[in-house]
């Protein structure tokens, strides 16, 4: 096929990737997506060439198209498994960045990503205002889960989620964190919290913080920040609006040396702005810049905190528990962290480690992939579910407070006993 | 154009959903692993059943529409290329392991099962199915039989057809016929399993496979050897067979196949070695003792400059990623890759080696060499684009001469990739005419409208 990358210029930028694709075929082993549908549209080979397609202008930009491109949870599993070290993602989200510029953004997504995930107060305002009604219009389920119609933060669709926080973090810590009296300030880092933590989970960012300051850092949460922009520029392909929030993150954490998240997605969102959204030079000296500062949580308190083993102790739901750890995508294949969070588990005094088997395998959230499609994504689930049964752990954990939502969800339709938490949730 | 009523057709024996008639879905069934092959198909099936697919042919037999069958689409001949449109029948939905039996040692499975996932069950219960074609994470067990597949452990253990015990095939007119059983032994009329075996798609559809096992070996032991010549490196596998033992592996790789692996996976190879043996010994532990003795023996007698003998497991799976890399290496290398798949007689493998070298002087063209020394097969490369028209003609002449080397010392075409579209030019020279003859009409004889993947194998106008 003649290809011309002229009116494709993102595509244009992984041309590498692209033509590296030699269809040998091994990535239908490893994706997600195909071993469900066993459809050769599901995979990186037919979607690559689907893509090669549109360069030779035997496609278009039909509803077909882009249904075969959104559908991919971004895994990275064939990339990881490619023998020619083809990147398809790279191309993927290239490929929804130039359908955006050519064709614009439908309904609702035109709205949330556009102007309401920017604006993070507003969002707030909208998620509190849409949980108002989550109570009254949907069924209660087990504990704290309920059934919640949130088409607006992007998550619903009679999904088993945890329900809106009373209260969001920014509303119960104040920019500042200093250490206890007594503890010696050692550090101070700025603290990124993503959506899901902030809106649904702030106690998780709340404990996060006491833990790093009672070890010596001092964590600062700057107001200004917003969503890391992963559902925008990633999922979307809204390079345009991306590189807005991609800047406002950037400015907000300015004079800070790191940049800790608790989500796996967030983080590796905030440190892919350069390789997407970087379109002058000032603006890739800045989000290189800014890549480099981005931690995960487990990898800042292993590898540049340097936590002694001691520092870390059984939380009361932890205590005596049997547990396992998923690997969030975002954090083993995109960032290459797999060491740091198994170690951060070892060291927990009373805490039992198992390893469950295919630990890295997607769990199929990956934001609006799995509100369009939710039956996909629960199958993808299911398969997470019987592995994280056949270990026997009372708890799973994880990096990535998506990850956790998917597996809330995921436990609760397989009638499984398991505790979901976040890693650090298991450390007092 | 198909006509609609036929999609509906279809859409009533399998069901919507799993009938694929967009243009996007379309292109990605157009195409295989060769480089530069693609057709775009009508429409997509994948049935579940043998009385769907029964039911299909049946279909398009009456109306006459070519059927092309295809697996993972990892074949790199063509194969599962709908070259003249039509239907493509995909076997992945029929993915069922039907039977693991440890004490008659077979299997039966559906055509649709990938191999990997097959190891993998196998492997659960101690069992092991030795042909391994490099594709495994891909190509299902039906595309393996349909192409008579091999890989490394052949040289032993022989190939794909030594395994087939008995197949269900579905014929051109819609009947499920059954052949062979699930005895080892079985001498009833003609083997016409084996017709079926490497037909490539063109006499009938399989739908199910009954295979030999063997209980997986309890040890082994996996050697590397470094040659600063090509040739004596091939004569050095010429002299271990003469030896008396046979190694379950012995796989090539030369000096650019191997600077390229280096590069994209370093790992510390002799980067200036002009060619690699991989080898491996299998059996009970004092066997795998003796043979890797034997085989480092007559390796260091032959020449080898250097023989490493793996220490762990570790480092042995190491040594055999570094081997399957090599398929991705080579194609790598350049915008159109004439990768081929001869196989000559094992004692000639020194003699062909040093065949390629005076082809690689005489045409200019840079020659890289990879392959399964053990069997004689290997895969020479010639790196071209095929957008530079004259580049692209020389380098098939090239590539013609080194098919004739190959025959003039009684070796074959294809060793396991099968013909295709892409060695069918090379047929007639190839084959016996009354042989070919004879094929032709046994095609005729089962299929006779040439529904069944029609335009492969041998050149149309034959007809
Ligand atoms: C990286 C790489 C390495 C490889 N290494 C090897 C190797 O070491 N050894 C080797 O032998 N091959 C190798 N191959 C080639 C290929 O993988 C094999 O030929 C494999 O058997 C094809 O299986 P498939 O399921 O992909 O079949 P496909 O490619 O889909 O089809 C192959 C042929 O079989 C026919 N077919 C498929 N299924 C059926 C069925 N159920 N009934 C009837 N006909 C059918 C098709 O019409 C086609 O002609 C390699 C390929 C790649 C890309
Ligand atoms: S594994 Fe890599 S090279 Fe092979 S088909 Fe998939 S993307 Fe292409
Ligand atoms: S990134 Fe994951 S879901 Fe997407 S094509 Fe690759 S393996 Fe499949």
């Amino acid at each position: 096929m003649a290809q011309s990358y002229d009116r494709y210029e993102q595509i244009k930028r992984f041309e590498k990737d692209l033509s590296q694709c030699m269809k040998c075929g091994f990535c239908t082993f490893w994706c997600p997506i195909y071993q469900e549908e066993k459809i050769e549209a599901s995979v990186a080979r037919g979607k690559n060439m689907m893509i090669r397609g549109l360069l030779a202008g035997e496609l278009d930009y039909t509803s077909e198209y882009a249904d075969r491109l959104n559908k991919c949870t971004l895994c990275m599993a064939c990339t990881v498994n490619c023998p020619a070290k083809a990147n398809i993602p790279n191309v993927i989200v290239a490929a929804r960045a130039d359908t955006v510029k050519a064709r614009g953004l439908k309904f609702p997504y035109n709205i949330v990503y556009r102007w309401l995930l920017p604006r993070r107060r507003l969002f707030g305002w909208v998620v509190r205002f849409a949980s108002w009604f989550q109570g009254i219009f949907m069924p209660k389920t087990e504990g704290t889960i309920r059934h919640l119609s949130m088409f607006l933060s992007a998550l619903g669709k009679g999904r088993n989620i945890p329900q809106i926080a009373p209260k969001f973090l920014r509303q119960m810590v104040p920019v500042i964190n200093k250490p206890p009296a007594g503890v010696k300030t050692e550090m101070r880092v700025g603290y990124f919290s993503g959506c899901i933590t902030d809106f649904v989970l702030p106690h998780l960012g709340k404990h996060i913080i006491d833990f790093l300051t009672k070890n010596g850092v001092e964590v600062v949460v700057p107001r200004e920040q917003g969503c890391c922009g992963a559902p925008v520029f990633l999922g979307a392909g809204d390079f345009e609006t991306g590189r807005k929030m991609a800047d406002a993150n950037v400015k907000a954490f300015e004079g800070l040396d790191y940049v800790v998240s608790d989500c796996a997605t967030c983080a590796s969102a905030l440190k892919s702005y350069a390789k997407f959204l970087a379109d002058t030079p000032q603006r890739k000296k800045a989000y290189d810049k800014f890549a480099k500062k981005v931690k995960d949580i487990s990898e800042f308190l292993v590898d540049v905190l340097k936590l002694p083993a001691s520092a870390y102790k059984p939380s009361a739901e932890a205590k005596g528990k049997k547990v396992t750890w998923h690997d969030p995508c975002h954090l083993s294949r995109h960032l290459g962290i797999t060491s740091q969070p198994r170690q951060v588990i070892r060291s927990i005094p009373g805490v039992e480690y198992v390893e469950m088997p295919n630990a890295d395998r997607c769990c199929g959230m990956a934001g609006a992939f799995s509100v369009n499609y939710y039956d996909l994504s629960k199958d993808i689930a299911d398969k997470k579910a019987a592995s994280i049964e056949s270990t026997g752990a009372d708890i799973v954990v994880s990096g990535c407070p998506g990850c956790e939502i998917q597996l809330i969800d995921c436990m609760v339709r397989n009638k499984l006993p398991v505790k979901v938490m976040h890693i650090m949730e298991l450390v007092e | 154009m198909l006509e609609k009523k036929l999609i509906a057709k279809l859409e009533k024996i399998v069901g919507k959903g799993v009938v694929l008639t967009s243009k996007e879905d379309l292109t990605t069934y157009s195409y295989d692993g060769t480089t530069t092959w693609a057709h775009m198909p009508e429409v997509v099936v994948l049935p579940t059943t043998a009385e769907q697919v029964s039911q299909i042919l049946k279909l398009a037999d009456d109306s006459k529409v070519p059927v092309t069958p295809r697996g993972a689409g990892t074949n790199v001949s063509g194969g599962s290329i709908p070259i003249k449109g039509g239907i493509v029948l995909c076997t992945v939905k029929m993915n069922k392991i039907l039977d693991i039996n440890k004490t008659n040692l077979t299997a039966t499975v559906e055509p649709g099962v990938v191999l990997q996932d097959f190891n993998m069950a196998l492997a659960k219960q101690g069992l092991f199915y030795p042909p391994d074609p490099q594709s495994f994470l891909g190509c299902t067990v039906g595309g393996t039989i349909a192409e008579n597949a091999g890989g490394p452990y052949c040289v032993k253990y022989g190939v794909t057809k030594q395994y087939v015990l008995g197949l269900e095939v579905v014929l051109a007119n819609g009947y499920i016929m059954k052949l062979g059983g699930v005895t080892v032994k079985n001498r009833t009329g003609y083997e016409l399993m084996m017709l079926f075996t490497g037909s490539e798609g063109t006499l009938g559809v399989i739908t199910k496979i009954t295979l030999r096992l063997i209980p997986m070996p309890l040890a082994s032991k996996t050697m590397m050897a470094v040659f600063d010549d090509m040739a004596v490196g091939g004569q050095a596998v010429s002299n271990i067979l003469a030896s008396g033992v046979v190694p379950a592996k012995i796989e090539f790789v030369d000096n650019f196949v191997l600077r390229r692996i280096e590069e994209m996976m370093p790992m510390g190879l002799p980067v200036d070695a002009q060619a690699l043996l991989l080898l491996m010994a299998d059996g009970s532990p004092t066997a795998v003792e003796a043979e890797t003795e034997q085989i480092v023996d007559t390796l260091k007698k032959s020449g080898a400059r250097e023989v490493k003998v793996a220490k762990d497991a570790e480092e042995a799976a190491k040594y055999w990623k570094m081997r399957s890399a090599g398929f991705a290496a080579t194609f790598g290398a350049a915008k159109t890759v004439l990768a081929e798949d001869v196989a000559v007689p094992r004692d000639k493998l020194a003699e062909f080696i040093g065949k390629l070298g005076e082809i690689s002087e005489r045409t200019g063209f840079f020659i890289s060499n990879l392959g399964h020394a053990g069997d004689g097969n290997l895969h020479p490369a010639i790196f071209t684009d095929v957008s530079d028209k004259e580049n692209f003609a020389k380098a098939q002449e090239a590539m013609e001469e080194i098919f004739e080397a190959a025959l003039s010392l009684g070796g074959v075409l294809s060793g396991e990739h099968g013909i295709g579209l892409e060695k069918q030019r090379f047929l007639k020279r190839a084959m016996d005419p009354v042989a070919l003859n004879l094929m032709i009409k046994i095609k005729s004889l089962l299929d006779p409208n040439h529904i069944l993947n029609p335009g492969k194998i041998w050149e149309e106008e034959r007809v």
